[in-house]
């Protein structure tokens, strides 16, 4: 069962269109999985969209009238005009559905993702990473496999690190996190995964990860290659 | 080793005065949408933009440096709704909330094209359309807190149906109702009082 959710600011600033493209699709990822962050996304989008219609309502009938019209080059009729004039009806896509193979498993990718571009996948030891192009300067997305027995070593965060796990399972000393499980970790934290039987994560990270321990501090270099 | 792993609040206070609000005609914003949908009317069209357009203006200037920004945010809202209005479904969130998403999520693409020079519009990806679905239903329940008064209601003749539904379930006052279905005031009262007095009837039965 999924123990690890959005925390409420980070729901918010998602609904609100204020996140980055990877993390809000780390949300949407989650939610796809959990009905109750489903539940609580459309609630709060209800609400966010009563008041920011409804906030205003007394100042538009009282000012905006002379307000839009003193901006001269805003002419709600032409504008009406126009958008009229198109016959055009705009239909939803059919979901497409798109798979990745890592080794020898096969995973149908969360629907969010079916259109982004990925990169080519690189690989060290037990860990596959391919990375999303998204473009976000210093912020990198990536979907990362663990095969079984694998793990990353100890390491702390520059920046934070969002996990969500797309399958399978892994394991810290907090405890085992599962399919859906949505974790953010922030510079603070030092841990270890470690995945048992595998697993495949979408990752978001906004700095190289940092290796802490004796023989593993040689292992830097791909802390840029993981995240 | 610390952990900041955040849970969320187990609800989050959902007030249920924000569903229908007395400041915003939602039956009347639903039923232009509706037309714009089936009729393609350019009327109710022009109602919605003057009830939106200053308004989505107004939320775009805080998040856009220029004013082409927000008019463009304008626009396209505006232009999506009309391209898409068939794809809204009363049943499952108010015209607003629809509205709303359409507006962040021109937003959000207009954003990225300036942040990350990438026009590749991942909004309707993020979001997909109909997010409404769940709370509505749940919010239906718990408002009524009786499974059993809903299946009722489903027994009830169609017109009585749409009448009780309305009134309890979309919390329209009973002049809403009236101008929605387009009925005299005194049928949506007279039809309100003959399913009441079925559902007491019915629940009694069931309660005994
Ligand atoms: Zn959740």
């Amino acid at each position: 069962m999924i123990k690890h959710h959005p925390k409420f600011e980070l729901i918010q600033a998602y609904v609100n269109g204020d996140l980055p493209a990877s993390l809000s699709m780390g949300i949407s990822i989650h939610a796809e999985m959990c009905p109750a962050c489903q539940q609580k996304i459309a609630q709060l989008t209800e609400q966010v969209a009563e008041s920011s219609f409804e906030a205003q309502t007394i100042e538009t009938e009282s000012t905006s009238i002379g307000d839009t019209s003193s901006d001269t080059s805003f002419d709600f009729e032409s504008m009406i005009n126009n958008i009229t004039l198109s016959a055009e009806l705009d239909e939803v896509a059919k979901p497409v559905t798109k798979t990745i193979t890592f080794k020898t498993k096969t995973y149908q990718l969360p629907k969010v993702l079916n259109r982004i571009k990925l990169g080519k996948t690189a690989n060290v030891g037990k860990l596959s990473r391919t990375r999303l192009q998204l473009d976000e300067d210093e912020i990198h997305s990536s979907l990362l496999h663990i095969n079984a027995g694998g793990g990353v070593p100890e390491h702390t965060h520059k920046g934070f690190e969002l996990t969500v796990l797309l399958d399978g399972s892994f394991s810290d000393d907090k405890g085992e996190y599962v399919k859906g499980d949505f974790i953010m970790l922030d510079t603070s934290i030092k841990h270890n995964p470690i995945s048992q039987d595998g697993c495949l994560c979408y990752t978001v990270a906004n700095d190289a990860l940092h290796f802490t321990q004796g023989i593993n501090k040689l292992l830097n270099p791909i802390g840029n290659f993981i995240y | 080793m610390v952990t900041t792993q955040t849970q969320l609040p187990t609800s989050i206070s959902h007030d249920k005065s924000t569903h229908m609000n007395e400041s915003i005609d939602h039956a009347q914003l639903s039923e232009w949408l509706k037309q714009v949908a089936e009729l393609r009317c350019k009327v109710a069209f022009t109602h919605l933009f003057h009830f939106f357009a200053p308004k989505i203006q107004r939320i775009s200037r805080s998040k856009f440096p220029n004013e082409a920004q927000s008019h463009e945010v304008v626009q396209e809202t505006m232009s999506n709704v009309w391209r898409k209005a068939h794809l809204f479904d009363p049943d499952k969130g108010a015209a607003t909330t629809w509205i709303y998403t359409v507006m962040r999520n021109v937003t959000f693409d207009l954003l990225r094209k300036i942040k990350s020079n990438r026009e590749d519009n991942l909004s309707d990806d993020i979001w997909p359309v109909i997010e409404g679905e769940v709370s509505q239903d749940e919010a239906y329940e718990d408002h009524l807190e009786n499974k059993q008064l809903l299946d009722v209601i489903e027994t009830l003749p169609e017109a009585q149906k749409e009448v009780v539904k309305g009134f309890y379930l979309m919390e329209m006052s009973q002049e809403q109702l009236a101008n929605h279905l387009n009925l005299p005031l005194g049928t949506i009262k007279s039809r309100l009082r003959l399913a009441l007095a079925k559902l007491k009837g019915q629940l009694g039965e069931n309660n005994d």
